[in-house]
């Protein structure tokens, strides 16, 4: 069977995240999101992909290239205004001429384990157009779905207004009849509509997920996307060509990559992952869901926390950072603190466009994006946003 | 829904079949059989029982031989019986077939066969099929062409594998509206009515579509068009997957498909013969006494149905735990010992009836598995149609024997004329809707009751709060969490609260209360006072209630409309979903908890 990805979108709720980059190339344990997908693709025995880009799509084209290295074999459709999901899905249609199935799966999406074969799975078993669904925080981002007594899809609900539901939903993966490409066309590129009347005269299906997943739209929804992927690690990794001083002590599932450097003293409490020839100075604590891209360089006695570098990054000695995401080749100056909580023991709100929305979670931290660069002793606000590029001056007490 | 398999190899095929069988049990478990051909005669072993019991008691492992068919049967047409299991055979034994499906006309091709002097030693819809084979073989001299005719010949939804004792190298098989697959494999090809059966051998596997027949043999298989006998191109598809996953329909445990199932469980009790529902409450109208008896869910079944009785009929039947019975009560000829039973083996139900029977009470049996000791053994059996249960956990076999509880109190009350007419009416009308509510929660609370799930669901102590017949239903939600999560909880009375248990309450313990509807005033109100005693005291308070979002409680779930007699029925339902959830949340296995098993067939 043929994959197709979508990856288009410009992500404008992943701002300042996305701004330099497509969401499928946020970099989660050394690999953009996008590997992990086609690792779990090429795991199933699936190997031909066509991929829509958009928004920045350069940097998917110069890293998955035709897909020889990873054993696959990638066609590109490049999609120039980043309309809706039907306009992509139209744009991809000749690549599937004359097969009865395709993989249908959204480039921002992350599962514990192979959604790809379960997905498969259950369609083996429907022979029919069949979608993962699952429970979500906010129901309001995805098609609700109602079920008859056999798991098949009655009705679709697109991103319900007003009202909580507690459906399950869409969650981006799906084996679809080729002739949804015709009814999205019918439908005039809405796929809502389209995936009605797929169930109502086509049968549509679903598999039901349980396990932990989540589409990555908002800033925080990265660090959650990389618990997930942790949380599936059982055991410690250290490569044979990293360098670990002889007093590190670990704690976990602990993955070192290669060529990485861990100095004198350093606590490293697993789930975590230190890239590439990440260099981690002397004194050091990486706390759990830690993930360090490669080439990133921390100073002397840093605390890092639930964080994700994406790497090539510097941080500046007797920093901590915590609950946050830090871009590609970012300079964090020495002394820089996150701050990740409220004084009022409140969830945290992050301005997001231009209204405030509620994370959830009592500890947030900063979002910093690609080529930022913090001077020293700043300390970043709960939630706070650094767009790409910027410049934060030094700071200091006499001038 | 029945499974059939078949093998054609170049090894012995008896022990792989068996495998097909037991992978396949799950289609239906109330009987099965093997035929297996060997030196141009062809053995056939069949009989009622689990595949495992069958496989003893008619030593499968007897069986030698390179081509065989099996079959595990949920049956349709035809009690659950010895001559009525598949493999069935053509009159001079030559041919034998399984066959998943209905034969829709079978009663006319019978007749017809019957005319020609064919003498049918079954009661089901298949054995026509194995007859008209051997009619049209002898008539054309070939096979093929022979299996051609014959399913021009049939109407309705069929999938069946064929035996002749001539062809000991070759497997025959079609297709319409049933499933078949074949299997590609090493020196041996399959067939199964699903691809679990035989994907422990291989993973390459063609689909056959309808009107289509096949002839396989060991190292080669020909599909063709059952109307033209073209021969149809087929390409190989490779699974990928793992084969437990595949069984459950698209749900990740059969837990939940379970509890998906029971819109449709439900419907299958409401579309029950009213003359079964009649003559069970006759009995119980001839009685003096009748006593419901059952074991952990079912007894708790038994108990709303005590305030159904009393409530709607004013017939005081007590429900008693199977396993006290004989410590508790006294029988006698007068008496009627009614017994709930998914399995129909429970080893303490069992005792119970055989303690009855031997005090000349009269039993009877609310039971969903077909052919178990149970239906043999009681005067008088309704059998639920509630279809296989698989996960430990009862969920729609508990739902539907409510509902066949409560149409036998309603059917009591009429004849009894203890309810006035717009009263039988409104809970009849509320009785009809009840698939629609549980489906419309299904589909629209899930994502709330798993969001209460993960909030809470690290607490350790748990208690489930009902009043009248909202208590049967806090003692068996309190039960489902207690089996899957091994949480301690307990279900209680409200009215019990202040009598000691209310010292329990503190912040660390979750509170559920499974409140009234408001029309059900007195109760609503005395519930109510519960929760805020319960409240004051720190408990973290859940309410699945029927009114509008109520601020007294910490987490809700608030339910569709339904009559006050059955709310006790939608919230069932959510208290198996959050037990499901919670177990999910903590990674318990939700189908096989610790030390737990399906049927308990031992004291």
């Amino acid at each position: 069977m043929k994959a197709l990805i979508l990856a288009a979108g410009k992500g404008a709720n992943l701002s300042p995240l996305s701004d330099t980059r497509p969401k499928p190339m946020i970099i989660l344990s050394g690999q953009p999101l996008l590997e992990h997908s086609l690792g779990m693709l090429r795991e199933t025995g699936i190997t031909d992909v066509v991929i829509v880009i958009g928004h920045h799509s350069e940097q998917i084209r110069d890293h998955f290239g035709r897909g020889a290295s990873w054993g696959m074999n990638i066609e590109y459709v490049q999609q120039s205004e980043q309309d809706s999901i039907g306009d992509a899905l139209l744009l991809a249609r000749d690549r599937f001429k004359g097969l009865d199935y395709f993989i249908l799966s959204y480039g921002d999406t992350v599962f514990s384990e192979n959604i790809f074969s379960n997905c498969l799975a259950s369609f083996s078993e429907f022979k029919k157009s069949t979608a993962v669904v699952a429970l979500a925080p906010h129901t309001e981002f995805y098609g609700n779905v109602y079920l008859d007594d056999t798991s098949r899809i009655s009705r679709v609900v697109e991103k319900p207004k007003g009202h909580a539901m507690g459906n399950y939903v869409l969650a981006g993966t799906f084996v679809l009849a080729s002739e949804f490409f015709d009814l999205v066309e019918k439908n005039e590129a809405n796929v809502a509509a389209a995936f009605n009347v797929l169930s109502s005269d086509y049968g549509f299906y679903a598999t039901i997920w349980e396990e932990d997943w989540t589409d990555v739209n908002l800033p925080w929804d990265v660090l959650q996307a990389n618990r997930i992927l942790m949380n599936g690690w059982e055991n410690a990794t250290i490569s044979q060509l990293a360098t670990v001083a002889s007093n590190v002590a670990f704690t976990g599932p602990v993955f070192i990559d290669d060529y990485a450097k861990i100095s004198d003293g350093v606590v490293l409490r697993g789930p975590c992952y230190i890239g590439k020839h990440c260099y981690i100075g002397n004194n050091c604590l990486i706390r759990e869901f830690t993930s360090l891209g490669d080439h990133t360089t921390v100073g002397y006695g840093v605390e890092l926390k639930n964080c994700v570098f994406f790497g090539r990054t510097r941080v500046g000695r007797l920093s901590f950072i915590g609950d946050s995401v830090i871009g590609q080749d970012a300079i964090i100056g020495s002394g820089t603190m996150t701050v990740n909580e409220s004084l009022e023991d409140k969830t945290i709100e992050v301005k997001i466009g231009d209204r405030m929305v509620n994370t959830g979670l009592m500890k947030v931290g900063a979002f910093v994006g690609d080529n930022a660069v913090i001077g020293a002793s700043n300390t970043l606000l709960p939630g706070t946003l650094v767009p790409p590029g910027s410049r934060l001056p030094h700071r200091g007490t006499i001038a | 829904m029945c499974g059939i398999s078949g093998i054609v190899g170049s090894s012995d095929v008896t022990k792989r079949l068996y495998n097909c069988m037991l992978n396949l049990e799950y289609r239906g478990y109330d009987s099965c059989g093997m035929a297996v051909l060997s030196n141009g005669q062809i053995d056939v072993r069949k009989n009622t029982g689990r595949v495992a019991e069958v496989f003893e008691k008619e030593r499968f492992s007897e069986l030698r031989g390179n081509l065989g068919i099996a079959h595990s049967r949920w049956a349709t047409h035809g009690h659950p019986s010895k001559l009525n299991s598949h493999p069935h055979t053509s009159p001079n034994g030559r041919i034998a077939l399984v066959h998943n499906g209905i034969i829709g006309n079978y009663v006319s091709l019978r007749e017809e066969l019957i005319t020609k002097g064919h003498v049918f030693k079954s009661e089901t819809d298949t054995e026509v099929i194995p007859h008209l084979l051997e009619f049209y073989y002898a008539e054309y001299g070939d096979f093929e062409r022979a299996v051609r005719a014959t399913v021009e010949r049939l109407e309705g939804t069929y999938a069946f594998a064929a035996i002749e004792a001539g062809h000991p190298d070759q497997l025959f098989c079609a297709r319409n509206k049933s499933p078949l697959i074949i299997g590609a494999g090493k020196n041996a090809n399959y067939v199964a009515s699903d691809i679990v059966a035989f994907i422990e051998y291989t993973k390459n596997v063609v689909y056959l579509n309808d009107n289509e027949y096949a002839i396989v043999s060991k190292d080669s298989f020909k599909v063709k068009n059952a109307s033209t006998g073209e021969p149809q191109p087929k390409e190989i598809d490779t699974v990928t997957w793992d084969a437990e996953q595949a069984k459950k329909g698209g749900y990740p445990h059969f837990l939940l498909k379970e509890i998906y199932e029971q819109p449709i469980a439900l419907r299958h009790a409401l579309e029950l013969d009213d003359e079964k529902i009649a003559a069970l409450a006759e009995m119980i109208d001839n009685a003096d006494r009748t006593y419901l008896i059952g074991c952990g869910t079912t007894f708790y079944a038994a108990l709303l149905a005590q305030y159904y009785f009393k409530e709607f009929a004013g017939e005081y039947a007590p429900a008693v735990n199977s396993d006290e019975f004989r410590n508790l009560c006294g029988v006698d000829e007068r008496t009627l010992v009614l017994a709930i039973s998914q399995s129909g083996e429970t080893f303490d139900t069992l005792e119970a009836l055989r303690y009855a029977k031997a005090s000349g009470a009269k039993t009877a049996a609310i039971v969903n598995a077909l052919g178990s000791s149970m239906t043999r053994e009681v005067d008088f059996v309704i059998m639920q149609g509630a279809g296989p249960e698989k996960s430990v956990l009862s969920t729609k076999a508990m739902t539907s024997q409510i509902v066949i509880l409560t149409r036998t109190a309603l059917w009591l009350a009429e004849t009894r004329k203890s309810l006035p007419p717009s009263e039988l009416e409104g809970i009849k009308t509320g009785m009809g809707e009840l698939p629609s509510v549980v489906r419309s929660i299904l589909d629209e609370k899930p994502g709330f009751v798993r969001r209460i799930a993960n909030r809470v669901g690290t607490f350790k102590k748990w208690l489930y709060i009902g009043r009248s017949y909202h208590l049967p239903a806090a003692l068996e939600a309190a039960l489902k969490l207690k089996e899957v999560t091994y949480i301690p909880a307990e279900g209680m009375a409200g009215g019990f609260m202040k009598h000691g248990p209310i010292s329990l309450v503190d912040e660390d313990m979750v509170v559920v209360v499974l409140m009234p509807t408001p029309d059900n005033e007195a109760l609503y109100r005395s519930t109510l006072n519960s929760v805020s005693e319960m409240k004051s005291r720190g408990g973290r308070m859940i309410g699945f209630h029927f009114d509008q979002w109520e601020s007294v409680f910490d987490e809700q779930i608030v339910l569709p409309k339904v009559h006050k007699a059955l709310a006790p029925i939608p919230q069932l339902v959510v208290g198996q979903l959050l037990a499901y959830f919670i177990a999910v949340l903590l990674k318990r296995d939700p189908d096989n908890p610790r030390g737990l098993a399906k049927s308990v067939t031992v004291e």
